[in-house]
């Protein structure tokens, strides 16, 4: 008897645990999201003192760089906003794309949240973006620039530019000069030059002439040959904007020197395998002549990985010393406001505030990002952090426009590069094949009605003029 | 009566797996069927494409190459860990000083998260600074660095990895069967003369048999499934030489992040290529599964 009642007080104990935990499983992407929602780096900066009328909102970026000072933003709005308003901003760091996915599947999107360059288009066309042309001012239209697939989509406005990112070759003064290098490539075969006589004089130490972040090929070559490709007048993705076609065959004799200088020898051993983190240790520890990279760096020398070296950046290098196309000037948008927004108006106020020239001059003159917007550039200071001089825009920094996105079967053309990099083949073979792939996926995306495009004869890249 | 009301019992204890099953296992499942005949980006419109997804999946190189990756991981990983695992545990079963101290040091590995395990193999085997060609310089048993992650041995550094994290869950098991088999068994055997060596191969084995039967399949599905470590370390690369079947479904569901270039996400073929390598790992374990039987039954 005493068994029986053993057993039947323990399976309802078992059940209603079981039905805890089912519960708490069902709910587990809810409270995920909810968790998340909270801010990760607000230590009660952001959120003022409890009211119930406030009107909440909810702002996620993806921005690591710049957190304290956006935090003192954010804290300043909270607490003067006359409209009561109370933001609260999440970071998230890791999986930014992802996250937003996940929140727009699930019901919990932020109410305005940070957009990019190769974000942006895809956001509209899931639906997640509010456009924001009946909410902006006659000023706001007359200060911020027009990007056609940047910031303006099908003729509206879901963004506006804060700041852009240039690319840059970043070099070790102290390696140039103890190789005898006067001053930094200006085309491809100065590079390989370079590249070996650091090599020669650092290789005792442990230095190299160059190194990229294969761990991606993609992260890799679309800071690298992508620059090298626009500055010598080619689409850096590939894509011709005067044939409205692929043609990679403006990457041969880019990819070429990178073999070059891998076969040479000139390269930190192991970059294969590298991330970039481990590559801009490398290059504060003095380690690396020069690599390609965005204009980020500076920031990174200064607070990340402190560097021990005199370093600077400079134009990158073309194929044949001559300039032929634009140098990329990546941006054009920043904070979007989410469709599913209940609160638009309180957020477009917070957006209208983070818009602010005062904001925006101190994000430049702190040195978080190169303003891409004329009225701020034209009286902010410069940047105050070492190296920016070498990245700030100069007149051949300018958009590109959008290369078209397409879906590949087979292998990408940044791993099939990479591959040819590491072994033998026969480039002009593989870059034929890569142009028939992506012309089938062109044709095919066309066909479908996902992408339109435009043969523009009369394309220029070295007047392409955002500024 | 009694029957019914123990019928309903174990029907009410097993609803809450059930419902999980069937909210988190069969209607996901149901999805990517559906979604394996479609082209499908996550967003935007579901285009039937019927059997093109499998048709486009037989010509992928890039695929059929991470398959074979796939086997030589698990092969090499197995091969290592079944009898090291078996090895440490019969040692560790003996009446040993501090067994229990080296018990929770081999098992250590298996409660580290495996991104961070990746993390810190990346601190020992880079080629540049890493520690351990640094220590292999300095006693002068290499001359030039060795390119551990590199396109030639990337594959048995994860490997090498992948042993390290196996070893302590695949010996608990093992313990604990060996701690099944009495000790009178031995004694006898002591008694008729048999040595420690026709006794691990005339007892300790035979009566392991059902352990080191499920312990093998398990160690199978593990190895064809993992991928988190290699994710963290190598990403696949470089050029593909440590890309395994589920990493490559991985990032058609979740592309990498490049610079600038937009990069769609392909929920349809993703899904095809999910199944299959979920196929091609059912095949395999029931495989093994017939075989064992058959020679358990030979036994």
């Amino acid at each position: 008897m005493y068994k029986k009642i053993g057993t039947v007080v323990l399976s309802s104990f078992l059940a209603v645990s079981l039905a805890a935990c089912g519960s708490t499983n069902n709910n587990s992407p809810g409270t995920e999201s909810g968790a998340s929602n909270k801010p990760v780096e607000t230590d009660g900066a952001t959120t003022p003192a409890k009211n119930d009328k406030k009107t909440k909102i909810v702002y996620w970026t993806g921005d690591r760089h710049d957190m304290d000072y956006i935090k003192e933003v954010v804290q300043s709005f909270n607490e003067t906003n006359p409209g009561n308003i109370e933001v609260e901003m999440v970071v998230k760091t890791d999986d930014y794309d992802q996250a937003i996915d996940l929140a727009f599947a699930s019901g919990q999107a932020p109410d305005l949240f940070r957009v990019k360059e190769n974000t942006i288009k895809t956001y509209v066309t899931k639906g997640y973006l509010a456009p924001i042309d009946g909410l902006m001012t006659e000023q706001m239209k007359q200060q911020f620039p027009v990007i056609q697939d940047f910031n303006q989509i099908d003729g509206k406005m879901y963004s506006l530019p804060n700041y852009g990112s240039t690319l840059r070759l970043v070099y070790n003064k102290d390696l140039f000069a103890k190789a005898g290098i006067a001053a930094p490539p200006t085309s491809l075969a100065e590079m390989v030059d370079a590249a070996k006589k650091i090599t020669e004089v650092g290789k005792a130490d442990g230095a190299y002439g160059f190194a990229q972040n294969f761990k991606n090929a993609d992260s890799a070559f679309g800071r690298s040959a992508r620059v090298i490709a626009e500055v010598s007048g080619y689409g850096g993705f590939g894509y011709d904007f005067k044939t409205g076609r692929f043609d990679f065959a403006g990457f041969k004799e880019i990819i070429q020197s990178f073999k070059q200088m891998y076969d040479d020898g000139s390269t930190l051993p192991g970059m294969e395998s590298l991330d970039i983190d481990p590559l801009r240790a490398q290059f504060a520890e003095g380690k690396l002549g020069m690599y390609i990279s965005f204009s980020s760096e500076p920031g990174v020398y200064k607070n990340q990985f402190p560097a021990k070296i005199d370093w600077a950046a400079a134009p990158v290098p073309t194929i044949d010393g001559t300039v032929k196309g634009a140098s990329s000037f990546l941006g054009g948008q920043w904070l979007a406001l989410s469709s599913s927004s209940k609160n638009q108006e309180a957020a477009w106020k917070f957006m209208e505030y983070m818009y602010g020239d005062e904001i925006l001059k101190t994000y430049h003159e702190k040195g978080f990002g190169i303003s891409m917007v004329p009225s701020i550039s034209a009286v902010a200071a410069k940047p105050d952090i070492n190296g920016i001089e070498g990245f700030l825009p100069n007149d051949n920094d300018a958009t590109w426009p959008l290369s078209p996105a397409v879906t590949i079967e087979g292998i990408k053309y940044n791993d099939a590069f990479f591959k040819y990099m590491l072994g033998d083949g026969d480039l002009d073979a593989i870059i034929q094949d890569l142009n028939k792939r992506y012309n089938a996926a062109l044709d095919k995306a066309i066909a479908s009605g996902d992408v339109t495009t435009v043969a523009k004869p009369d394309f220029d890249p070295t007047k392409l003029g955002a500024n | 009566m009694n029957k019914a009301r123990q019928m309903g019992f174990s029907y009410l204890f097993l609803f809450p797996s059930l419902l999980l099953t069937v909210v988190l296992g069969i209607y996901p499942l149901g999805w990517a069927i559906r979604y394996m005949f479609y082209d499908y980006k996550g967003y935007g419109e579901a285009r039937f494409t019927g059997l093109y997804n499998f048709r486009r999946l037989l010509a992928d190189t890039q695929y059929w190459d991470s398959v074979v990756n796939t086997f030589i991981y698990a092969g090499g990983k197995l091969i290592v860990t079944i009898p090291l695992c078996l090895l440490l545990a019969v040692i560790l079963n003996q009446k040993l000083k501090g067994r229990n101290l080296l018990r929770a040091i081999y098992f250590m590995p298996t409660i580290i998260s495996s991104a961070v395990m990746a993390v810190v193999f990346f601190i020992i085997f880079n080629s540049y600074n890493g520690v351990l060609n640094q220590y292999l310089l300095k006693f002068h048993i290499i001359s030039e660095r060795i390119d551990w992650l590199g396109p030639k041995n990337a594959m048995m550094t994860t490997i090498i990895i992948a042993i390290w994290g196996a070893v302590g869950n695949y010996m608990l098991l093992f313990l604990a069967g060996l701690q099944n088999i009495p000790n009178d068994v031995y004694e006898s055997a002591s008694l008729d003369g048999a040595n420690k060596r026709q006794q691990f191969w005339y007892l300790t084995i035979p009566m392991l048999g059902p352990v080191l039967q499920i312990v093998i399949m398990l160690a199978i599905i593990n190895s064809l499934k993992g991928y988190e470590t290699i994710m963290v370390l190598t990403e696949g690369g470089p050029i593909g030489k440590t890309e395994v079947m589920y990493l490559y479904v991985y990032k058609l569901f979740f592309p990498t992040p490049s610079s600038g270039a937009v990069v769609d996400q392909q929920f349809g073929y993703g899904s095809a290529v999910g199944f299959t390598t979920a196929v091609i790992v059912g095949i395999i374990t029931l495989v093994y599964h017939v075989l064992s039987n058959r020679m358990n039954k030979m036994q």
